[in-house]
């Protein structure tokens, strides 16, 4: 099982994630996978396995399915389908999937909720105060 | 007889198969996009908002706010809770088993799913009045004892709870020696 205590910042090196082939970074997690701690990172991350702290990210969040986390999330475009505790911040759209449950306070800019998805929480939908301590 | 007739029936609750909760005839009310609600409107069975709703609504089947609707206060819905991509959901609390929101919709409020959130709060609720009757009771006791100490502790209420036991019991305890 692999721990990665990661605090990678601004452009961070791709040590701990893959570059894609379009050029966008992305942060990969394997469901065996453990990171605790803080991450800010200039692309994606792709949550599966464990995940305890903070992700602030300028691209997209998606949390697999069996994925435990217990963290602050902020992406542009976040996508749940796992167990999430914790504040989720999306820039632009936040989906939880069917088998997503969600504890914790969301803001967004827009929402989706598929059937079947749990969320227990406040949200608020509209203008971002946090946004400027994200980037 | 056409009034005696009219006022009992009046007075039942509206007809609703005891089965509405699974067969097809449930009990529903739908507003449509010119109708609007302000108050509070509670319904044994299914609920579809078109128009605009200023208030709290309660359902024991589905809400589904749709083609425009808007619904402005607190929601509670014993099962299912719709709101579509047109629609628009402004609510301080809303309570549901279940939950869609399609891409697009306006939604905020706090959101509370599954079982116990809804019996909760009225738990919670009810001990806070408890502590008032026990200070009512206590200076009827106390009346026995010295006048004093009963006009002075019922100032501090809560702090003085907990040690109150004790100066009943030597009360009775002094009751027993005479």
């Amino acid at each position: 099982m692999d721990v990665q205590e990661a605090t990678a910042e601004g452009a961070a090196s791709a040590d701990n994630g893959e570059v894609k082939r379009d050029g966008k970074k992305q942060f990969s997690m394997g469901p065996q996978d453990v990171l605790e701690g803080k991450l800010i990172y200039d692309g994606s991350v792709h949550a599966d396995g464990r995940l305890e702290g903070e992700v602030r990210v300028t691209g997209n969040i998606d949390v697999a399915n069996g994925a435990q986390v217990k963290a602050l999330l902020e992406g542009s475009n976040v996508t749940l389908k796992g167990n999430v505790e914790g504040m989720v911040t999306a820039r632009d759209k936040l989906t939880l999937g069917r088998n997503a449950r969600l504890s914790g306070d969301i803001q967004v800019r827009r929402l989706q909720i598929d059937d079947g998805a749990t969320l227990n929480g406040n949200v608020r939908m509209g203008d971002f105060e946090q946004q400027a301590s994200g980037q | 007889m056409t009034l005696s007739s009219r006022r009992p029936a009046s007075r039942q609750p509206t007809a609703v198969p005891e089965e509405h909760a699974t067969n097809g005839q449930r009990n529903s009310i739908s507003l449509g996009p010119n109708d609007r609600l302000v108050g509070e409107l509670y319904i044994e069975g299914d609920l579809r908002v078109s128009g605009t709703v200023e208030g709290n609504l309660e359902a024991t089947g589905d809400i589904e706010i749709a083609g425009g609707g808007k619904v402005n206060g607190d929601v509670t819905a014993y099962n299912r809770l719709t709101v579509d991509s047109d629609a628009s959901l402004i609510a301080g609390d809303v309570r549901v088993a279940r939950l869609t929101v399609a891409d697009g919709a306006t939604f905020s409020g706090k959101v509370s799913m599954g079982k116990p959130a809804k019996k909760a709060p009225e738990r919670t609720a009810a001990p806070a009045p408890e502590p008032i009757p026990e200070p009512v009771v206590e200076p009827v006791a106390v009346a026995v004892e010295p006048a004093p100490v009963a006009a002075a502790e019922p100032v501090a209420v809560n702090p003085a709870k907990t040690i109150r036991p004790a100066p009943n019991k030597k009360s009775f305890q002094k009751g027993k020696r005479r």
